[in-house]
């Protein structure tokens, strides 16, 4: 299994922990957040860290224009991010890489119309597309997983098709075609397997694109309805209070990279080792 | 040269037609989907069912779908892209008038990602001990980590408030005419002779371009040094050092010849990415370009303008993909013979 052994890599691992460090606080926001994050406390508004003067223990990174803590926001924060993440890959990378094996693996009319489809799709700048989505479908967050997916579907879609076009050359394929096989089976039983690495590798790297598309679109206000706590916009509020209190800005921004962090390191040291894996099987 | 660079852009810009009308469908059907009555919000409280309907004629969107996009095409066709709701002004209008503002930060912001990422991917191939590689490496994809509209931030509370040194809204200070004859705040200012509003304008648009730089500067950098590793490797290089010549000389001109290349289609694939980075930019710095009309657009639901301004978008980068295309042939000889 090359997915197992890409964890002796240390950059997969270091990925992984950090991915993993932000799942748990994500799981465990209501027992680690020292208070509740909708919680407001007029009486202490866009107070400072507690290690600053004028700061309060009690908020340890101080409270946002509503005297919210920055600290607690910033754990629940973990919540939509992940869901958003994971949800929003998963989907485009099942969506973009069916489209991909039907596209490679037919080949003719089909791929062409696909092909096409994917080259004016991306003639949009994705930000402008996702917020055209988000105007059309309205907020929450599972507009916000779909408006990624119907985005970024394209990127699974061209890099695992030109992958699809290597595989379905391999002799094993020919082998299970003249084994009269159906397609079905030869495409999700041969071709499938051989370009998985590739798509575990674009799942975790589109895992960080879509943390930095939620955020961007709650930092607009179309994301997530006001009730909930994504770190985009904790950035859109503490941006008008920013000469009194800058901690409410900084925190979900080192949060977002943190996590965005995670994915990349992940990615990019899977995409090495399976690389380098599938180079040695090749020789 | 020239006629073949025109050929391929004319072949590119007819590529393109098909392009764009897929693209006018798509924002066409996405905006029809909207749960919100655009005419709802425009009219005063008390208006009858009646001004409603009135109103709703006058902007078309009583006809059926396929009609309303049929008039919207042949209105587009003829350089009219609509009234905008909100402001009650043509769209083009609005667009012309904002889009020199986005072109003028993208370019800038070009200019400023290549002279970043360029001494980095040379600084990545200095890069030599096996520590400093995966340094260099978490180096790279801790830069790949932030996108644009975090550096927008970072750059406001570093250079905005913790040092206030420089202006992060608008494009000019208030008080500060701009001309208006190219709609380029930099070229008009210089053309006028006003070196002071040059200066100003020149840094109202340092941080915002630094921005989108530094969100776009590690995409480079990456490219440029592992296209300088599969240059190293190859045979003219071996060559050239068994000649004698210096290290410096087959690095600027051997290897870097030929590793702009892959750099260069790196600049045209993702110039959409950093295009559509303005966005938030402007939205961030007050800046009145595109991004900023279309965030204006998506709050007021004003569907025309939306309409005009997605459709400019990717108009503005096909057209940039087409450029890059015609740049790539002027630095690739190999493409120029195989015509």
């Amino acid at each position: 299994m090359p997915i197992r052994a890409a964890f002796v890599s240390p950059q997969v691992r270091a990925g992984a922990a950090v991915v993993g460090l932000v799942l748990i606080v994500a799981v465990l926001a209501p027992w680690l957040a020292p208070n509740d994050p909708q919680n407001q406390d007029l009486l202490a508004t866009l107070l400072p860290p507690a290690w600053a003067p004028g700061g309060d223990a009690h908020y340890p990174l101080g409270t946002d224009s509503l005297g919210r803590c920055v600290l607690s926001r910033t754990l629940y924060g973990a919540r939509i991010a992940l869901i958003v993440a994971v949800a929003a890959a998963c989907g485009a990378a099942l969506a973009g890489s069916a489209l991909a094996l039907l596209a490679g693996y037919a080949g003719g009319l089909i791929d062409r119309s696909i092909s096409r489809t994917v080259d004016a799709w991306m003639a949009f700048p994705p930000v402008v597309l996702s917020l055209l989505l988000m105007v059309g479908l309205g907020t929450g967050v599972f507009n916000v997983v779909l408006s990624i997916v119907l985005v970024d579907w394209t990127r699974f879609c061209r890099v695992v098709r030109a992958e699809v076009l290597v595989v379905r050359r391999r002799d094993y394929v020919t082998a299970a075609r003249l084994l009269g096989f159906s397609h079905l089976r030869i495409v999700l039983r041969e071709v499938l397997p051989g370009v998985m690495p590739l798509i575990i590798t674009l799942v975790s790297l589109e895992m960080g694109i879509a943390v930095i598309v939620e955020a961007t679109l709650s930092f607009v206000g179309l994301s997530v309805p006001a009730s909930a706590v994504a770190w985009g916009m904790m950035i859109a509020d503490a941006r008008s209070y920013m000469h009194e209190a800058v901690w409410g800005m900084i925190a979900p921004v080192v949060a977002i990279f943190i996590t965005v962090l995670g994915f990349n390191v992940l990615g990019e040291g899977l995409r090495r080792s399976l690389d380098a894996r599938l180079n040695n099987a090749r020789l | 040269m020239l006629q073949l660079i025109g050929g391929i852009v004319l072949r590119r810009l007819v590529g393109a037609v098909p392009v764009m009308l897929v693209v006018s469908i798509v924002v066409f059907i996405v905006l029809r989907m909207l749960p919100a009555d655009p005419i709802g919000m425009m009219l005063p409280p008390n208006a009858t069912a009646a001004d409603a309907a009135a109103l709703r004629a006058a902007f078309g969107l009583d006809k059926p779908l396929p009609e309303q996009y049929g008039l919207w095409l042949a209105g587009a066709l003829h350089g009219d892209l609509g009234i905008s709701i909100h402001f009650h002004e043509r769209v083009v209008g609005l667009i012309a008038a904002a889009l020199p503002a986005t072109v003028e930060l993208a370019l800038a912001a070009l200019v400023l990602a290549v002279a970043i990422g360029i001494p980095g991917g040379l600084l990545l191939h200095a890069v030599r001990s096996r520590q400093g590689a995966i340094a260099a490496n978490f180096a790279v994809s801790a830069l790949l980590s932030v996108p644009s509209f975090l550096w927008a931030i970072l750059l406001i509370v570093l250079f905005g408030v913790t040092f206030p040194v420089l202006p992060f809204t608008g494009r000019v200070s208030g008080g500060v005419a701009l001309p208006g004859w190219t709609g380029f705040a930099l070229i008009d200012t210089l053309a006028a002779g006003h070196l002071r509003d040059f200066l100003d304008a020149a840094e109202h648009l340092l941080l915002p371009a630094l921005a989108l730089a530094l969100g776009f500067a590690p995409l480079v950098m990456r490219v440029l040094r592992s296209s300088l590793m599969d240059a190293a490797a190859e045979d003219y290089v071996t060559t050239a050092r068994l000649r004698g010549v210096s290290e410096g000389r087959i690095l600027v001109h051997h290897m870097l010849k030929n590793a702009a290349l892959p750099t260069v289609t790196l600049i045209g694939v993702q110039f959409g990415f950093l295009f559509g980075g303005t966005l938030l930019v402007e939205l961030i710095y007050s800046f009145p370009g595109l991004g900023n009309l279309m965030v204006q657009a998506v709050r007021d639901h004003d569907l025309p303008l939306l309409q005009g301004v997605a459709v400019v978008f990717c108009a503005a980068v096909l057209l940039a993909n087409t450029l890059v295309d015609a740049l790539y042939v002027v630095l690739n000889p190999r493409l120029r013979r195989a015509r």
